[in-house]
């Protein structure tokens, strides 16, 4: 360390533009994880609400939910077990002056899946929901009449709950009965125990089997992770930040091994003196780890300020252990660049470099 | 007791006719306190026999003891260990860090080996090369004299048996090279060092116990009045 140090001291420049870069690439991965856990959420968040460990939907509807159809009975087919049951349909709501797409949820309000209200009270009745608190920056509030854009039916906003966007959709909360007015019009009557699915919350589910074939059940994040689109820009964005580990790893290489070659000679004399390859190994190591924790520490905290200043539209969400695991990474990744100039200094003849 | 002995050692570079000895087979030993010059023209392989017997490389053959350790049959790792303990080296390109001051060249050998000299003998070292005024100061601040009494100063503050000096005057103006001479045989008498010295320039030879000339890789004890 004191070599690694002394160095950095004496070419603050030289440093601070590696640091600085080491700085840009931590901050791209922070806001890429920031990205990807936001955008996760604003599919999920709902569902992680429930806290629930399965769903029962129909085999067919391949782990849709809203292509799912059973009946509210076959819920008492699952013993054992606390359920659910929910129906849901996607459609777009209009309060005179804003629209928005959102997920209307049909749910029994003694169920576990009952969300907690942050504003305004509890459904009660038919056409009565609770909203998502997104919808409110969007211009909704209280008491607002939605119109909806599949049915002639007229929602009320009765309450608010947060946390509550599903497939990137806000939720509207209501009774089974109002989401089957919604989804059946006049025919609702006859399909008045028509759902999409039941949730479980429970650790046993595996050895349920249901009565009816024809359904299955599935794990929570089995459901998730086949939200349309969920998988496929999670893996995007993942994959943009494992190249970039892969990036810091060669940019740290290059500068570290051109900054070795230009102290070959330095190297050469100091073996000659009797001073080890591990000493100075060792001290390759311990500067590249102090370059790459500043650039880390400083990349974290810009990403943390320059969140706070985002617009609340940016589906940004910092989950700060992923956080620290990701700069733990950053800084892993830098130290295996620094290998190369460590084989450089290992390689170095002490003869050659004083010109014997 | 001799601190640095050669028996018949050689060292050769290339494989049959084109085999060329460096050095040819070479006895030589040095006492504690004495402070020898090995002269030689260009290429007569002065620096082979300074590198050899500073265990920077191993010879073709022979034995080379250096405190009664043989350093001839020891890997790199080894040699490097009994550089560090043993030998001091100044050399022709200056053997200081860039970015590290004066004082902290010395820290650095504080880092990598214990048994080095104290506050007091340090302080003492810098009044003989005068150069405490310097200890802030970084190489590249320092002039080519001041650099080398620096250089003198490091390659004594690990307290070397031996102290291996290949022409530690080459980039000094006359007056500065005999103050460097006069420096090195101060030193080695007080610490009782054994010094040795290559170098082409005649001039010096009168600060020497003993004077070696090397001509052809051949090493032979020259008479001097």
């Amino acid at each position: 360390m004191f070599l690694a140090w002394n160095e950095i001291k004496k070419n603050k420049l030289r440093f601070v533009l590696i640091v600085g870069v080491l700085m840009l690439v931590s901050y791209l991965v922070f806001f890429l994880s920031g990205l990807a856990t936001g955008l996760a959420s604003l599919n999920r968040e709902a569902v992680d609400k429930w806290d629930a460990t399965a769903i029962v939907l129909t085999e067919e509807s391949d782990k849709s939910l809203p292509q799912s159809s059973l009946t509210i009975e076959e819920a008492d087919d699952i013993k054992d077990n606390e359920t659910a049951i929910l129906g849901q349909l996607n459609t777009i709501a209009r309060n005179g002056d804003a629209k928005q797409n959102i997920s209307l949820f049909g749910i029994d309000s003694e169920e576990f899946i009952m969300p907690k209200v942050t504003e305004g009270e509890k459904f009660a009745g038919e056409n009565e929901v609770v909203a998502s608190d997104t919808l409110k920056e969007d211009g909704f509030e209280l008491g607002d009449e939605l119109e909806l854009s599949s049915t002639d039916e007229i929602l009320t906003i009765v309450g608010f709950t947060d946390s509550a966007r599903f497939n990137a959709a806000p939720v509207l909360y209501g009774e089974v009965a109002t989401f089957q007015k919604v989804k059946f019009g006049e025919g609702a009557t006859e399909n008045e125990s028509q759902i999409n699915g039941i949730v479980i919350r429970g650790d046993d589910f595996s050895s349920i089997s249901p009565s009816n074939e024809d359904l299955e059940i599935i794990e929570v994040e089995e459901f998730i992770e086949n939200l349309p689109g969920y998988t496929e820009q999670a893996l995007t964005l993942n994959f943009m930040i494992y190249f970039l580990f892969g990036i810091s790893s060669v940019i740290v290489a290059i500068f570290l091994y051109v900054l070795t070659v230009q102290k070959i000679s330095m190297f050469g004399v100091m073996k000659a003196q009797g001073i080890s390859n591990g000493y100075l190994s060792r001290s390759v190591i311990a500067q590249t780890f102090l370059l790459a924790f500043i650039g880390v520490v400083v990349g974290f905290a810009l990403t943390l300020i320059s969140g706070a200043f985002l617009p609340s539209a940016v589906p940004v969400s910092f989950d700060i252990p992923t956080m620290i695991i990701y700069g733990v990474i950053l800084i892993i990744v830098a130290i295996l660049g620094a290998v190369f100039s460590v084989l450089t200094i290992v390689k170095i003849d002490p003869l050659k470099a004083i010109g014997g | 007791m001799a601190i640095l002995e050669l028996n018949n050692v050689k060292k050769s570079f290339g494989t049959g006719h084109k085999q060329v000895d460096a050095l040819k087979e070479t006895n030589f030993s040095a006492e504690p306190g004495e402070l020898i010059a090995v002269i030689g023209p260009s290429g007569s392989g002065k620096s082979t026999f300074l590198t050899v017997a500073g265990g920077l490389q191993t010879p073709t053959s022979g034995t080379i003891l250096v405190n009664n350790q043989d350093l001839s049959n020891l890997n790199e790792k080894q040699r490097s260990k009994i550089r560090l303990k043993e030998i001091g080296f100044i050399l022709q390109a200056s053997n200081l860090v860039p970015f590290l001051n004066v004082d902290n060249q010395m820290k650095l050998l504080d880092n990598v080996k214990k048994d080095n000299m104290t506050k007091e003998e340090l302080n003492s070292l810098y009044d003989n090369l005068d150069i405490k005024e310097l200890r802030k100061k970084y190489p590249a601040d320092l002039s080519g004299g001041e650099r080398q009494r620096v250089a003198i100063a490091k390659a004594l503050y690990s307290k070397p048996s031996i102290l291996l000096a290949d022409e530690p005057t080459a980039s000094l103006d006359s007056e500065k090279a005999y103050e460097v001479m006069e420096l090195l045989k101060k030193e080695t008498k007080q610490n009782k060092t054994t010094t040795i010295v290559v170098t082409h320039d005649t001039r010096l030879i009168e600060y020497c116990d003993k004077v070696y000339e090397m001509t052809d890789g051949v090493l032979r004890l020259k008479e001097t009045s």
